[in-house]
């Protein structure tokens, strides 16, 4: 009982950091390799607006969500703008180096220790008893509401609003969308925004349920193989793919050795990437097109 | 009053391909002008150069204007193009495959609701048959059923120079007949200009109030339907009334060579 | 200047010839006195320094072979220096085995790694493929670390220095020779290997492999030579790292080294070895570099606390610069600055030969 909390507890982050790297993917072909980074960013964020507003600890998050979605729209307007239309290759090395550079003026920032926003803001992480003997951390009920919100708000954003649909066309062809009068960068920027603000909510989770620091970003490529096993460019695969890619960490760490539980998602792409590559809810035509 | 004015205009792709080489073009308001040529003489990307590049396409307008209303668009992106009324009905992928068809109508949509539904009736009118699918998703319809896809949601984004690339192109000749017929009623409805490439020269000749010729990336010919549909070689390549069967190609005409060395 | 200022070549023998000018030969000759000399004059710092350039030129230049020329996208490069290293590190310490027996037993190992890692190739481009290398990483990663918390050797293992023949290879000078053979080696291997069949067709595959394919060069063969390759110096720039350093852990081997080496190939320039080796230098000194300006400049305490941090966010922000300002990386820039000066008053080359 507790290992099914567990696993949907574990999937719930990973699935919530996860829908950020298929935003951007599906809009941009872009892997951002920087989405680690910025998630973390998102708990320090909240660290530094809980003690900026203590005492007010939503007004706290709110800003930090809001910031978080800045974030995101800074990183596309400064550096991704840059390069729509590269070579796919180029793009993913301006993540990776605006990984490395994130991470150290982090720990320039909020220095490298262990910190907790939740004493900041001034609550509580109770643990809660669901009968069975299992029990659910408060930051993980949290974690698990919030997949079903940000999940249920994007696909019905992506369904029916005009934005949403605009994303998709841009994401499915782009030319197409410009000839028919949907400016790009504002897409593409609208895409980084709401990733970098899924993200962030995922790592102000992270920070609450047990703090944070540097080895957050461990955390966020963990989710990304999560990303991939769904299919890169399908929301709904990345929630199958956190509900698979958890449960065979969970078990690994029950069974085997906890020590494995940092592979057991690298494993798990691989076995995918050999037998599906385009991931279990991806389109074909859009891995082949890569 | 002239709306459109192609000057000299080059294009070359990769860096390397000149697909262009000094084509000027004019499109008078109301008009409806036929762009004729070969495969591969560059209409399509002449069309594509008025409604702007993106960086995947790794073209470039190296030289010459666009101007549109007075004003150079040329390197302007392509949605500032579009929102300016300059809207292209592309050669292919001219759907969105993943989305519905009213999806593929949201996406060019730019009015406000009240607007919008004048324009969705208005092309649920000239195309019954999308009404029937407009639900389904793009990616299933047939190829003439795209064909009207794409000019619907061209006329979505309200246009005043409507680009159109092989408006026949998979349709069955019935249907090209019908469309042109449809062509001209959109634009009386809706005030249109009309710049159309074509294949079947004699369709287009039919409705056009001018026509262009294109050959190698240059201009060759240009003039009334009424003169082009006389004009012997014209007869002979695009209009199929062969009389010398011994010119094989465009090339060996007297006529071309002589306006080549003109424009080269 | 010892540059040819256009192409001059009337024979096929002049189109292979590695030098072309007669100054560049003399350019040659002194670069070789400057290193000879170099172990004579330098501080042990700087012999350090140097060393640790070699060893990453080494490995910089099995790189630029597999992304830079075959363009396959490899995130597993610290996998495979970790395989090359723990392969010694293993024999050494359960079998004793010496010098002469752990450099091929290395080799062979990255040999099979790089088939390995080289087959998602078959089936996976780009991006896809960055992936799966980037996933083997951490599997070879894992398997390091479980040998050595199953061996107890959770601090890392630790390496007698190497014997060859009679000489006991423990001093900075030594190693200096034996590094400065090796990465030369390696690099007029791979300038040869350029020029061969195998190396064409590495090329091949990297500007289009359909049409590769469609000239007959049989692409997975191709792509497999070219990991075998790459694999097989990594594996013994590894195994140098491992002895030189006398250590061997698998801490030393993170993702961030992967990126290390990935910036070494962007900030030299990709598809040269000579960036290869410029990046491998301007890497391994940058670090040094940002010491030398904490140590200089009026820096505020948090500063000096976390230079680490320091040298990350400055590492990020170089690479950010040049994927944004300067693509072709110090060679390119390197390049401008010779063609100006052998061209002027002129601004082209009159036919463009060399690369
Ligand atoms: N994306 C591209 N990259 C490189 N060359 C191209 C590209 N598109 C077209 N070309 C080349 O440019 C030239 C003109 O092509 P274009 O598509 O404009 O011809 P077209 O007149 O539309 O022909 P068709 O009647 O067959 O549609 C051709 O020689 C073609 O090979
Ligand atoms: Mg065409």
């Amino acid at each position: 009982m507790q290992l099914v909390v567990n696993t949907l507890v574990l999937a719930a982050t990973y699935a919530l950091i996860a829908c950020g790297y298929v935003l951007v993917y599906r809009v941009s072909r872009v892997l951002n390799l920087a989405h680690g980074e910025l998630m973390m960013l998102g708990g320090y964020l909240l660290l530094t607006t809980a003690s900026l507003f203590a005492g007010r600890p939503l007004l706290a998050v709110a800003v930090a969500l809001l910031l978080s979605l800045g974030l995101g729209l800074l990183v596309y307007v400064v550096l991704m703008r840059h390069f729509t239309g590269e070579s796919v290759l180029a793009a993913v090395l301006v993540t990776i180096a605006l990984g490395i550079l994130l991470r150290g003026l982090a720990i320039l920032l909020w220095t490298a220790q262990l910190q907790y926003p939740l004493v900041a803001l001034g609550w509580q992480n109770p643990a809660l008893s669901l009968g069975g003997g299992a029990v659910i951390s408060a930051a993980g009920l949290l974690t698990l509401a919030a997949v079903a919100v940000v999940y249920g708000g994007l696909l019905l954003f992506l369904r029916y609003t005009p934005w949403g649909i605009r994303m998709r066309a841009a994401g499915e062809n782009p030319l197409l969308a410009a000839q028919r009068g949907v400016a790009l960068p504002q897409v593409l920027a609208l895409a980084w925004g709401l990733a970098t603000l899924s993200g962030g909510l995922a790592g102000m989770l992270l920070a609450c349920d047990s703090g944070i620091d540097g080895t957050a970003v461990i955390v966020g490529l963990k989710a990304f193989p999560v990303a991939l096993v769904g299919g890169l460019d399908s929301l709904s695969g990345a929630l199958v793919g956190a509900l698979l890619v958890a449960a065979a960490e969970v078990l690994a760490i029950a069974y085997l050795d906890p020590l494995v539980s940092d592979v057991v998602p690298f494993f798990v792409l691989l076995a995918m990437l050999l037998l599906r590559p385009w991931g279990l809810f991806g389109r074909r035509e859009a891995f082949e097109r890569v | 009053m002239v709306l459109l004015q192609v000057e000299k205009l080059e294009v070359v792709y990769h860096q390397v391909l000149t697909a262009v080489q000094g084509v000027s073009l004019a499109v008078r308001q109301g008009q409806i002008v036929a762009l004729l040529g070969t495969n591969g003489a560059g209409k399509t990307t002449t069309l594509r150069a008025v409604s702007g590049f993106i960086g995947l396409d790794d073209a470039r307008v190296t030289a010459g204007r666009i101007l549109y209303r007075g004003e150079d668009i040329h390197g302007l992106p392509p949605h500032a193009v579009a929102r300016r009324g300059v809207v292209l009905v592309p050669e292919r992928d001219k759907v969105f495959e993943s989305l519905t068809v009213l999806e593929n109508l949201e996406v060019a949509r730019r009015c406000p609701h009240q607007e919008a539904r004048r324009l969705y009736d208005l092309v649920f009118t000239f195309f019954p048959q999308l009404a029937a699918v407009r639900h389904r998703q793009a990616g299933y319809l047939s190829g003439g059923e795209r064909q009207m896809l794409a000019i619907a949601s061209a006329l979505l984004c309200r246009p005043q120079l409507l680009l159109v690339d092989e408006l026949s192109l998979g349709l069955a000749p019935r249907l090209v007949q019908a469309l042109m017929a449809q062509l001209q009623a959109i634009r009386r409805e809706l005030d249109l200009t009309v710049l159309l490439v074509e294949q079947n020269a004699a369709a287009a000749l039919a409705v056009a109030d001018y026509g262009y010729v294109m050959e190698n990336g240059r201009v060759v010919l240009d003039g009334e339907p009424s003169r082009l549909r006389a004009h012997p070689d014209i007869r002979e390549f695009y209009l199929g009334h062969g009389e010398q069967q011994t010119r094989r190609s465009y090339r060996d005409v007297k006529q071309y060579r002589r306006r080549r060395r003109w424009y080269g | 200047m010892a540059y040819a200022s256009g192409y001059f070549k009337t024979s096929y023998g002049a189109e292979l010839a590695l030098v072309e000018t007669r100054l560049q030969w003399a350019a040659l000759a002194a670069l070789g006195l400057g290193l000879g000399l170099f172990p004579l004059l330098a501080s042990p710092f700087a012999l350090d320094l140097a060393n640790q350039v070699l060893l990453a030129v080494i490995g910089a230049v099995a790189l630029m072979l597999l992304t830079g020329y075959a363009g396959q996208i490899s995130l597993g490069h610290a996998g495979l220096l970790a395989a090359g290293a723990f392969t010694t590190g293993i024999l050494a310490e359960e079998a004793g085995a010496p010098f002469w027996l752990t450099v091929p037993a290395s080799g062979a190992v990255g040999a099979v790694l790089g088939l390995v890692f080289g087959l998602p190739s078959l089936r996976l481009k780009g991006l896809y493929l960055a992936v799966s290398t980037l996933a083997l990483h951490f599997i070879v990663a894992f398997l390091g670390s479980e040998y050595e918390t199953r061996h107890g050797f959770s601090t890392g293992i630790l390496l007698d220095s190497p014997r060859l023949g009679p000489v006991v290879l423990d001093d900075a000078r030594l190693w200096y020779g034996l590094l400065l053979a090796v990465a030369a080696a390696v690099f007029l291997f791979s300038r040869n290997l350029l020029r061969t069949r195998t190396g064409r067709a590495w090329i091949a595959l990297r500007d289009r492999d359909v049409v590769a394919a469609a000239l007959g060069i049989p692409v997975a063969a191709a792509k497999l030579s070219a990991f075998v390759v790459s694999s097989v110096l990594t594996a013994l720039a590894g195994c140098l790292f491992a002895y030189y350093r006398g250590f061997v852990s698998i801490e030393a081997f993170s993702l961030f080294t992967t990126i290390e080496y990935v910036a070494m190939l962007i900030i030299g320039g990709l598809g040269s070895l000579l960036g290869a080796v410029l990046g491998a230098v301007f890497v391994v000194t940058f670090p040094y570099l940002i010491d030398l300006a904490v140590d200089l400049l009026p820096v505020p305490a948090r500063l000096s606390t976390y230079v680490f941090a320091v040298k990350y966010a400055a590492f990020g922000l170089i690479m950010l610069l040049f994927l944004l300002l300067e693509p072709e990386g110090l060679l390119g820039i390197w390049r401008r600055v010779r063609d100006y000066f052998v061209l002027w008053p002129f601004r082209y080359r009159p036919l463009a030969g060399r690369s």
